[in-house]
């Protein structure tokens, strides 16, 4: 695995001839220089917005997945000094700088949370459901909430934290609904493995 | 009975976020197994718990009488005797409170992750990422900066100082012309609104020339009443009363408005 570093030998020697003025993430064939991995992959999550996935990343790179994966959960250790204000969160393959929740009165001086307003019980309710069934008709929800759900279900798809999925081959046609990425990322799960289990 | 009751349930009143709540409570507070709920007594506190709402001039969620009925249902199954003795014993003669306690514990746990769920919501609220949308991604993986270009490969935007102010100097010109276009069809626009005025005016008058005397309604054709139409009309005479071309007369509120021409003899008796 640690020889499959660059895909394409021809490509790396070229770049080696060419760019000896620039940093060049291998110091010979297979070693790679994982502090200058470590700072290309900082300033990728640093310039990037949304989240970058895994495959994003080492395709730039042009590194193994595996590899990128490993170094990016060193660098995760290492952010969680008392020095260091962000940290990595992994949410769905993807990955994203955020600011430390130690240091976030500080931040909020800075900047106002943009639309952070807990949502209705109602709203919990309903996306914990969807959350563990989807995709999921109205129709069902109701009967396991015992209550009418469509308030709280326009509540969701405005927040983008579900949205619909088809529809159910049965008489009517219900729409289906599940959890989207942003539902992961706003309750902090990296994957729906880390959804906590129904007992 | 009720009395007390109500004076505990105000406290708790319109928490319920439903019937499974409000159930919830009620066995919780009769300490009752889930699976060998009282029914009877069950039932009659959950009713007593909707008469006090609605005492309390509470609009009760008709979810909530769906539920009043289902357990109404389920304590006169549990006081009917079984069909016949063989039944009883078979697995036919379920409990007919099970189904009702398996739905209270799914909706439980459901209930118990929603309030993890906020938790977890306001947590991560404390965590800020840097703002996205700021970078557009390119089609081909390679970031753009918004609004700029700033593109990797070999083509820039070569333009020279000329090309730049003569596409600057036609912009300009296509704006101006947009503008004065614009300020040209206000003009119209108000002008036509006066000649209707003019038009109504003059086919008032025609008119109560012709008539003498007629219905208000009568100057407009079925077909192309317009609101427009009728206000401007109504303008109309209202300047000839003014003017003392017309006379207007309305019996009751809302009936007709009838239109007539004033003769001169009449002037003359309004002056004496």
């Amino acid at each position: 695995m640690e020889n499959n570093v660059k895909p394409n030998n021809n490509v790396s020697n070229i770049e080696n001839d060419e760019s000896n003025i620039e940093n060049n993430i291998e110091s010979n064939e297979n070693n790679i220089d994982v502090d200058a991995v470590e700072g290309i992959i900082e300033s990728l999550l640093f310039i990037s917005g949304d989240p970058l996935s895994l495959e994003e990343i080492s395709k730039i790179l042009e590194m193994d997945k595996r590899r990128v994966a490993e170094i990016i959960n060193n660098m995760k250790g290492k952010l969680e000094a008392k020095n260091r204000g962000i940290s990595i969160r992994e949410i769905n393959g993807s990955y994203q700088f955020y600011t430390k929740f130690e240091y976030s009165e500080y931040v909020k001086k800075l900047f106002e949370p943009k639309q952070k307003q807990l949502l209705s019980q109602a709203a919990y309710e309903t996306l914990a459901v969807i959350a563990y069934n989807k995709p999921i008709t109205k129709a069902k929800i109701d009967e396991i909430r015992g209550v009418n759900s469509e308030s709280a279900i326009a509540k969701l798809l405005e927040r983008n934290l579900i949205r619909e999925a088809g529809r159910l081959d049965t008489p009517g046609r219900p729409i289906l609904y599940e959890t989207t990425e942003e539902f992961l990322r706003c309750f902090g799960f990296s994957s729906y493995d880390d959804l906590p289990k129904l007992e | 009975m009720i009395n007390s009751v109500s004076e505990t349930c105000k406290l708790k009143i319109g928490n319920f976020e439903g019937p499974f709540d409000l159930l919830f409570h009620l066995i919780e507070k009769n300490k009752v197994n889930i699976w060998d709920i009282p029914i009877a007594e069950i039932t009659d506190q959950y009713m007593d718990y909707l008469f006090a709402m609605q005492k309390m001039d509470m609009e009760v969620a008709s979810e909530f009488l769906v539920m009043a009925a289902t357990l109404l249902h389920i304590k006169s199954k549990m006081l009917l005797p079984s069909k016949n003795e063989e039944k009883a014993e078979s697995e036919e003669a379920a409990d007919p409170r099970e189904e009702l306690a398996v739905k209270l514990i799914e909706y439980k746990k459901y209930k118990e992750i929603s309030l993890y769920l906020r938790e977890l919501d306001l947590k991560w609220s404390m965590a800020f990422y840097r703002p996205s949308g700021i970078y557009n991604k390119a089609y081909n993986g390679l970031y753009k900066m918004y609004g700029s270009e700033f593109e990797t490969s070999n083509d820039n935007l070569v333009v020279s100082p000329e090309t730049l102010k003569n596409v600057y100097q036609a912009l300009l010109k296509k704006n101006s012309e947009k503008s004065n276009n614009r300020s040209v069809d206000i003009k119209q626009i108000i002008q036509k609104s006066k000649e209707t005025l003019r038009s109504k005016m003059k086919q008032i008058q025609q008119l109560l020339l012709s008539k003498g005397r007629f219905i208000f309604t009568e100057i407009f054709s079925p077909a192309k009443k317009s609101v427009s139409e009728v206000v401007t009309a109504f303008l109309a005479l209202l300047i000839l009363v003014k003017t003392g071309n017309a006379s207007v007369e309305q019996e009751k509120l809302f009936s007709d408005i009838i239109v007539e021409r004033i003769k001169k003899s009449k002037k003359n008796l309004t002056l004496s």
